[in-house]
């Protein structure tokens, strides 16, 4: 099994169809609206994300409301907009601790010693018998519903897939040539961790973390879905989708964006993780 | 998978043929095909057999016997399996059902209910008197936790077997609102005998005298009836005698409103319940489905404002919110057209209801000068206005269970009108039993409570101050913690008075003194529709609290 | 079977014996930190008003008011005995309930992991063996079913496929028709995974020697994915069954819940509505006895199909 788990979406990173590249730029162009809906929604939305107006509730998209408008009137494209925020702050800020916590359990794998490194794989093993949102919903029971337990659920069921590939990176590079000849020359152990192992196992963590935002966001909308996450009237995908759902004989476009949004996030973040992974092994083969 | 467009479509597009895919079907299921007539058609010969799958909405009661506890889930499978003394017709007047006839004695606190001396329960036993005195005193132990069945027997002291059909009821004071209350699925009779199995047996599988009996219940998916082949005691209203034309019927829960109506095109159910709005305008313009629109009788649906703490226990703050919030637009919007705005405590449906539009009108002006008079003049940094450093924020727990997604919308709207006002209105969705939680412990200023009770009696339940003591179960009905030596005195007459024109003018004089109040906004009434297949004939909504029968129901090809 | 692979077959049971109880342990402890009194769940929550005798009354019957962990050994000791204990809400053993769920969501979970292989393996050849363009339609396809969401498949699937066309019931009660959007629903994302692993596999395969060979005796490209490659492919994929097993269980959940399905997904997403602390602890379990069968078989099927771990298995 070792690290197959993550590495089936971070596979496909060789350059052998030249359309990857387009696919590439299109994902970028796309990670580049994202970042600035999320920090100037004002400039990206045409309205109020809040604002109600019963009166124009479930207007079709039209030139004056690109998304249509949902339930209470308000514009599906501005809180699709605004939900950004809220959308990517939940896949970031669950990725973030789901790799904290992997790290952590990784370092402590990789230098802590036989018993250390035993304890964890343990660990690592019975995580993996929570699979998928299993982890999470059991965080849910014990904290109760909510954005915040979402997150850090979502963070958590990921983090032993993340323990398991920094593990073996990071003995990958300590039992690597030039770690020993650092060894060799006396410098301290303390100097050998931070000057040449972490920098160089801790390089693959942003690729895994561009590629782990996607399957996040999906995985918190999910809980969302289920009235576990993020409540509506925020204007947060999952929530927007599972508000817009009872809708669905007249309304379509409420459930068809914010779905959009998030399988397009999710596809631009796995291009953009495999064109990190190509990138990071081109470098490998020239230096 | 659906098909694949060839060269054109390439990578980054085809998450946008996916969801073409799903606009283009989500456009044909709005317009659907045309054919069908509407109408509750009970054309053609009625078929014998067959088995009904009926899809609820509602959520999956606890337990089968609706004297325990006592909501309208219950009620509406329990109509199935169980039936009352008496019922109530189309027009609105009490007949016969279990009772043949009843008489009351002069002074109204002894009633005789003579009972049809050829009626048998599913179990083949025959009903006998000593049933209707089970059956009150099981809803009066507060072992069974009663709440509506309790409440609505406030007045009745004991029952009494005469003989094997004669039950004598004595009461404590005249009780006006008897009949309707016993026309109730909550009062049904249920068979001594199967009440003496113990509760969590009986909540199994009551036994009653229905044209259905409860056969099993798989928990979190189904409740299997089948045709009880001993049954001969239809209401007078019904359109046949003997046992009914169905076989069986397959009692689904599938609480997503979307399969349900899904399941419904399909062809797999045929009859919803808890079809929702624009199901029902896609329903409508389909012309496929016939549609039972029975409002529930009682209470309309209503906001109701906890006059008992602060802020609502000031009336201007109370008129200033009632003032500030604007549902006429979303009452439109939101339900198209399928729910009509009510201006009364109570239901459409029940002929003493009184309604005062004035006092409803929108006015945000008037709004922020009764706040600056109550003192509530400053304003926070996000416009919420402030008084003595307390913020004037409002707790508003919305059932999940008991609120569609339209007015749990219109809830929404009601937050963002209201903090036009400097209201800072605080929607915080429940689980039913936190829901019950939170208002036990008074964690709330605004909630939305429905109550259906035959009859204009349901004021007293909700508005009398005896109702802010709870019943056994736990429950207290009077949520605006309404609290007036008047209106309660107003609402005792109108009780005991057995003169119908003195009831009518003393509930106006009551509802009058509680819309005064500022204590409730009323919103709809209860919304209860019901979409059924062109397949099935002959099903109808009865008169006593608007829950459908398929006792007359057959199914064709 | 030499005394080598005996004892690493000893090993890998006593393993997974370890992570059964360990999930057991975590469950119970976990479980202990819900704020608010168990005991009052029993009676039906907040919401029940229940008197002091009565959740007296509870707490005896369910153990509570024992020391932590006297409760723990009698939780492990009823585990043994295949005892799961009693729902809050529903007050019928869990054993019960989730033995009559089981099926049908193995069932839902088998079939969707079967047509993932099956749609994975097709996008994998197409992307490593046909032309260009397939092959970056492949890849495309690939990368957006890995990204497809269940909740927003299954309402396309149910408004492409049972209203517009008819085809398949959108409420899944049991009969073969109704597993069809459940499964296509499941694996329709798993496949994008699978394929990206397998369509690794087959690249490395490819780049061998004996494909080159193949190749140079002047065998077709396709010829050589099918006859060299396919089992390379199967390699990684195998080994991934287990993991893949496990997130079609826990996608249960949400599936089960759109097409109105009965199974364990269902049940446990009520009862974490409803903090039923025995049934979810009893889904966990099973799911957690499902996950660690399935990882051992297809640890011993990567043995038989891998050649490169041929040797030590034989």
């Amino acid at each position: 099994m070792s690290e197959l788990e993550l590495r089936t979406v971070a596979v496909g990173a060789r350059p052998r169809v030249a359309t990857v590249r387009i696919g590439t730029v299109l994902a970028v162009a796309f990670a580049l609206y994202l970042l600035l809906a999320c920090l100037v929604p004002d400039a990206v939305a045409p309205q109020d994300p809040n604002q109600i107006a019963p009166r124009d509730a479930f207007s079709p998209p039209s030139p004056a409301h690109w998304f249509g408008t949902d339930e209470s009137g308000r514009d599906v494209y501005s809180r699709v907009v605004f939900g950004t925020a809220n959308s990517l702050l939940i896949g970031v800020a669950a990725t973030a601790s789901g790799l904290t916590l992997g790290l952590a359990l990784a370092v402590l794998a990789a230098f802590g010693g036989r018993v250390f490194d035993f304890t964890v794989n343990r660990t690592i093993e019975v995580l993996f018998a929570f699979p998928g949102l299993l982890l999470a919903l059991l965080v849910i029971v014990i904290a109760g519903p909510g954005p915040v337990t979402a997150t850090l659920a979502v963070g958590l069921s990921t983090a032993p897939g993340y323990a398991r590939i920094l593990r073996g990176q990071l003995l990958a590079v300590r039992r690597s040539g030039y770690v020993e000849a650092a060894r060799v020359l006396g410098h301290r152990p303390r100097r050998i961790l931070g000057r040449h192992i972490l920098p160089n196992a801790l390089a693959p963590l942003l690729v895994l973390a561009t590629l782990g935002i996607g399957q996040a966001i999906v995985w918190a909308s999910a809980l969302s879905f289920l009235g576990l996450g993020a409540l509506p009237p925020t204007a947060e995908w999952g929530a927007m989708l599972s508000a817009g759902r009872p809708y669905l004989a007249t309304a379509w476009w409420l459930t068809v964006f914010p779905g959009l949004m998030i399988v397009l996030t999710a596809v631009a973040s796995t291009v953009l993780g495999r064109a990190l992974t190509r990138v990071r092994a081109r470098e490998g083969a020239t230096q | 998978m659906p098909a694949l467009p060839s060269r054109a479509a390439r990578r980054a597009l085809l998450p946008l043929a996916a969801s073409a895919v799903l606009l283009l079907a989500a456009c044909s299921a709005a317009t659907g095909d045309a054919t069908g007539t509407t109408g509750t058609a009970a054309s053609g010969t009625p078929v014998s057999g067959g088995t009904l799958v009926y899809a609820s909405g509602d959520a999956e009661p606890d337990c089968l016997d609706p004297h325990v506890g006592g909501n309208y889930p219950q009620a509406l499978i329990a109509g199935q399996y169980l039936e009352s003394l008496v019922s109530i017709d189309d027009n609105g007047r009490i007949i016969p059902w279990l009772a043949d006839s009843w008489e009351m004695a002069e002074d109204g606190l002894t009633w005789e209910f003579t009972l049809r001396d050829d009626v048998r329960f599913s179990d083949g036993t025959p009903l006998t008197a000593a049933d209707v005195k089970a059956t009150v005193e099981h809803v009066q132990d507060p072992a069974t936790g009663s709440s509506t069945g309790y409440l609505a027997l406030g007045k009745v002291a004991g029952v009494e077997a005469v003989s094997d059909t004669v039950a004598r009821f004595t009461m404590t004071a005249p009780d006006s609102a008897l009949l309707e209350s016993l026309s109730q699925p909550w009062l049904a009779i249920e068979s001594a005998a199967g009440i003496a199995r113990g509760l969590d047996e009986n909540c199994q599988a009551p036994i009653g005298t229905g044209p259905f009996a409860v056969d099993g219940w798989v928990k979190q998916d189904h409740v299997a009836l089948v045709r009880n082949d001993n049954y001969s005691s239809p209401p007078a209203d019904a359109a046949h005698e003997g046992p009914a034309y169905l076989e069986a019927i397959d009692w689904r829960f599938l609480p997503d409103s979307a399969s349900r109506y899904a399941a419904l095109q399909a062809g797999q159910v045929q009859v919803i319940d808890n079809a929702q709005p624009d199901t029902l305008a896609a329903a409508a313009s389909a012309g496929t489905f016939t549609e039972i629109d029975a409002p529930r009788p009682g209470a309309s649906n209503r906001l109701e404002l906890n006059s008992g703490q602060a802020p609502f226990d000031d009336a201007l703050v109370r008129e200033a919110f009632i003032r500030a919030v604007d549902v006429n637009d979303g009452i439109d919007s939101l339900f198209f057209g399928t729910a009509e705005r009510s201006y009364s405590a109570l239901s459409s449906v029940e002929p003493l209801g009184y309604s005062d539009e004035s006092l409803f009108g929108t006015d945000l002006k008037k709004a922020n000068a009764l706040l600056d008079e109550a003192g509530w003049s400053e304003k926070d940094a996000n416009g919420i206005r402030v008084k003595d450093g307390q913020r004037l924020s409002l707790a508003f727990p919305v059932s999940t269970n008991q609120s569609i997604p339209a007015e749990q919308s219109l809830f929404e709207q009601v937050q963002a009108t209201a903090a036009e006002a400097g209201f800072e209105v605080v929607i915080t969705p429940l689980d039913l039993s936190s829901w019950y939680g939170a208002l036990f412990t008074n964690d709330y200023d605004v909630v939305s409570a429905p109550y259906t009770k035959v009859g204009p009696d349901v004021l007293r339940i909700l508005y009398h101050s005896d109702s802010i003591t709870p019943a056994p179960s736990g429950y207290f009905a009077n949520l605006a913690q309404l609290s007036d030596p008047e209106l309660d005195s107003l609402l005792a007459q109108a009780a005991s008075s057995l003169d119908a024109d003195e009831r009518q003018t003393l509930y106006t004089a009551a509802q009058k003194r509680i819309l005064g109040s500022f204590t409730v906004l009323p919103l709809y009434d209860q919304q209860n529709h019901f979409l059924l297949s062109p397949t099935l004939h002959g099903a109808r909504a009865i008169g006593t609290v608007s829950t459908p029968s398929f006792y007359d129901a057959w199914l064709s090809e | 079977m030499t005394p080598g692979s005996a004892s690493r077959v000893a090993a890998r049971v006593a393993g997974a014996v370890f992570v059964l109880w360990a999930v057991a342990t975590i469950t119970f402890f976990a479980l202990r930190l819900i704020p608010g009194d168990p005991a009052l769940a029993v009676l039906g929550g907040p919401g029940s008003q229940a008197s002091p005798e009565a959740l007296e009354q509870v707490r005896q019957q369910y153990g509570l008011d024992q020391p932590l962990a006297v409760q723990y050994a009698a939780m492990l000791g009823r585990l043994l005995s295949g005892d799961l204990g009693q729902s809050y809400a529903l007050k019928v053993p869990v054993a019960d309930l989730l033995g009559a769920q089981l099926p049908g969501t193995v069932l839902l979970a088998l079939a969707a992991l079967a047509v993932a292989w099956l749609l994975a393996l097709a996008l994998a050849l197409v992307s490593t063996g046909a032309g260009r363009v397939a092959a970056s339609l492949a890849s495309s396809i690939e990368l957006t079913s890995a990204a497809l969401p269940h909740f927003w498949l299954a309402t396309a699937l149910i408004a492409l496929f049972s209203t517009a066309l008819g085809w398949f019931p959108p409420v899944s009660t049991g009969d073969l028709g109704g597993l069809v959007l459940p499964v296509l629903t499941l694996a329709v994302p798993l496949a994008g995974f699978l394929a990206a692993v397998m369509r690794e596999g087959m690249l490395d395969a490819l780049a061998q020697p004996f494909a080159l060979s193949a190749r140079a005796r002047g065998e077709s490209a396709i010829g050589v994915s099918l006859r060299h490659t396919i089992r390379h492919a199967a390699i990684p994929a195998v080994a991934l069954s287990g993991w893949a097993l496990g997130t079609l269980l826990s996608g249960a959940v949400v599936v089960e819940t759109i097409f109105a399905r009965p199974g364990l997904g269902r049940t446990l997403l009520q009862a974490v509505t409803a903090r039923d602390v025995p049934v979810v602890t009893g889904v966990v379990l099973v799911v957690a006895v499902v996950y660690v069968l399935m990882t051992l078989l297809s640890d011993l099927v990567s043995a038989l199909v891998d050649p490169r771990r041929q040797a030590v298995a034989a």
